[in-house]
C-alpha cells in the first residue's frame, strides 16, 4: 500500500497513516498476513519523524489490527476486535450520529443518507472483491482518509479538529 | 527540550537564530540571561557539551589540503565515540571519493561531509544550522533521509535533532515542536501538530459581497468582492459559525502548514502569544 502525509488537513500525522492502514484493510488494499513496510525506510520515504512512525504503528497495534512478530516486522491481523459486541455497536452508532448530524446541516435528506450509506458499503465490498485473486494497482486512486474533506464544508471543522482518539 | 525529539528553530534573517546556537557551542557568550545544554553551561564546561552533541553549519569548512578520508580521520580522533561502519555507508551512498581533497569539494559534498562526521559520532544531540539551504533538491532530500535513517533510528531514544531552517517546508514532517523568534525573544513555541490544529486558513464566497464582517480573533482578514480570506487562531469554530450565518455559496478550512503559520505569525497580536 502507498501512504501518503498531507500536513493540510489539520489532522496529526500518526493518525493519518493509522487511518490509511485501516482504510486500506477495508477496502482489501491489505489483506491479513501482508507485511506493512518497517519503520525506518517509511519514515525515510515519508520524511516524516521516525517516531511518528512508530506512534502510527504502535497506535495499531493497539487498536488490534496490526501485529508486530519480534525480528520479522509488523503484520496486518485478521480481523478480531477484542470488544464485545454491545461496544462495538455504541462505538459505531456515534461515528455514523457525527455522520446523521452532517447530513442535516448541509440539508442532505434522511433518503439520500440512506442511499449514500448504501453506496459507500457497495463502494467497499467491490475494491475489496476486485482486490481478491490479485491487488489490481490500476483502480488504485488514492482516496481521502476522510471523504468529507473533500465537501465544501468538512466535517473536521465542525469538531474544530478535535484530535479523536477512538 | 526533551530526548529523542525533533525540534524547529524558526526566525527571519537576524532574529537570533544562528546566535543563540553559537552561545550554545560557546561560540559566543550571551550579553544577558543563562542557557543551559544537557544541563550544563558551556561556558563553564564547553568540553562537556561539545563531546554529547554535533553540528552542521551553513557553510562548512574543512582543511583545503586534508582528504575526504584525512577529514573524517581527524574528526574521528577528537571524539569518544566513533561508528566507522555508518560512516562508511554514508560515503558510499553519498558518493564521496575518500581520496578527494576538501578543496574540490562542491558546497552539496562538503555538507555531505559535515553530515557524515557529524552522525559517526553517533552524538545524543544534532544541532543543525541552515544544513541545506544553497543545496540541489537532490542533495536536501538526502540530507533529511539521513538525518531521519542513519542517525535518528540508530537509537530513537536517546538522538534529538535541533534544527534552524529557512526550508521549513522540507523539514515539517521531521519537526515535533518549533519555535519562532524574532528580535531575540520567543515568539511562540508549539507542538507541530497541535499548531497546525490551531491555526487555519477560512474561505468564503457569498453571493453578494458581504456586509463589513465582526470576526474577533481572526488574523489577515482579506476580502475580494464576493471572496474572504481569514486565518483562524484557535477559533475556527467561532468563525466559521459567524460566517455561516450569512449564508455564504462555499466555505473551506484548512490548517495551515508550518512555514504558513510562520508567515501568520508576524501579524499575531502580542497577547495571543503563548
Amino acid at each position: 500500500m502507498m501512504f501518503h502525509v498531507d500536513f493540510k488537513s489539520g489532522k496529526p500525522v500518526y493518525l493519518q497513516l493509522v487511518d490509511q492502514v485501516r482504510y486500506a484493510a477495508a477496502s482489501g488494499a491489505l489483506r491479513p498476513g501482508d507485511a506493512l513496510p518497517s519503520i525506518r525506510p517509511l519514515a525515510e520515504e515519508l520524511r516524516v519523524n521516525r517516531n511518528t512512525v512508530a506512534k502510527a504503528y504502535a497506535e495499531l497495534e493497539s487498536l488490534g489490527v496490526i501485529e508486530t512478530m519480534a525480528g520479522k516486522g509488523c503484520f496486518l491481523k485478521e480481523n478480531d476486535s477484542p470488544l464485545t459486541k454491545q461496544v462495538r455497536h455504541k462505538l459505531l452508532a456515534a461515528k455514523i450520529d457525527e455522520a446523521v448530524v452532517t447530513a442535516h446541516q448541509m440539508q442532505v435528506s434522511p433518503e439520500v443518507l440512506r442511499g449514500l450509506l448504501e453506496e459507500r458499503i457497495q463502494f467497499f465490498e467491490r475494491k475489496k472483491a476486485a482486490a481478491q485473486p490479485e491487488p489490481q494497482e490500476k483502480e488504485q486512486i488514492w482516496t481521502p482518509t476522510n471523504p468529507s474533506l473533500t465537501s465544501p464544508i468538512s466535517t473536521d471543522v465542525l469538531d474544530g479538529w478535535t484530535p479523536s482518539t477512538d | 527540550m526533551q530526548a529523542g525529539r525533533c525540534y524547529g528553530f524558526f526566525g527571519r534573517n537576524g532574529a537570533g537564530k544562528t546566535t543563540t546556537i553559537k552561545c550554545l557551542l560557546n561560540l559566543l557568550r550571551p550579553t544577558a540571561g543563562s542557557l543551559r545544554v544537557f544541563g550544563i553551561d558551556p561556558q563553564k564546561d564547553e568540553v562537556a557539551v561539545k563531546s554529547r552533541l554535533a553540528y552542521v553549519p551553513d557553510v562548512v569548512a574543512f582543511y583545503p589540503w586534508m582528504t575526504v578520508r584525512d577529514t573524517l580521520n581527524y574528526q574521528a580522533s577528537f571524539r569518544q565515540h566513533w561508528n566507522e561502519t555508518v560512516a562508511a555507508d554514508l560515503q558510499r551512498r553519498f558518493e564521496l571519493d575518500p581520496a578527494q581533497k576538501t578543496a574540490n569539494l562542491s558546497k552539496g559534498q562538503k555538507t555531505q561531509l559535515a553530515l557524515i562526521g557529524a552522525i559517526a559520532a553517533e552524538p545524543e544531540l544534532l544541532v543543525l544550522d541552515e544544513p541545506t539551504s544553497g543545496l540541489d533538491p537532490i542533495v536536501r532530500r538526502e540530507f533529511i533521509e539521513t538525518v531521519i535513517g542513519a542517525y535518528q533510528s540508530g537509537d530513537p531514544e536517546h538522538r534529538t535533532v535541533f534544527v534552524s531552517t529557512h526550508l521549513i517546508a522540507e523539514f515539517e514532517g521531521l519537526i515535533d515542536e518549533f519555535t519562532i523568534i524574532a528580535q531575540g525573544r520567543n515568539l511562540l513555541t508549539m507542538e507541530a501538530d497541535q499548531a497546525r490544529n490551531r491555526f487555519c486558513k477560512i474561505r468564503a464566497r457569498f453571493a453578494e459581497a458581504p456586509p463589513e464582517l465582526k470576526l474577533p480573533g481572526a488574523i489577515n482578514v482579506r476580502q475580494t468582492g464576493r471572496e474572504l480570506e481569514l486565518i483562524g487562531n484557535g477559533n475556527a469554530r467561532e468563525l466559521l459559525e459567524t460566517l455561516r450565518g450569512h449564508r455564504p455559496e462555499d466555505l473551506r478550512c484548512e490548517a495551515l502548514s508550518l512555514e504558513e503559520i510562520f508567515v501568520a505569525s508576524k501579524a499575531l497580536p502580542q497577547e495571543s502569544i503563548l
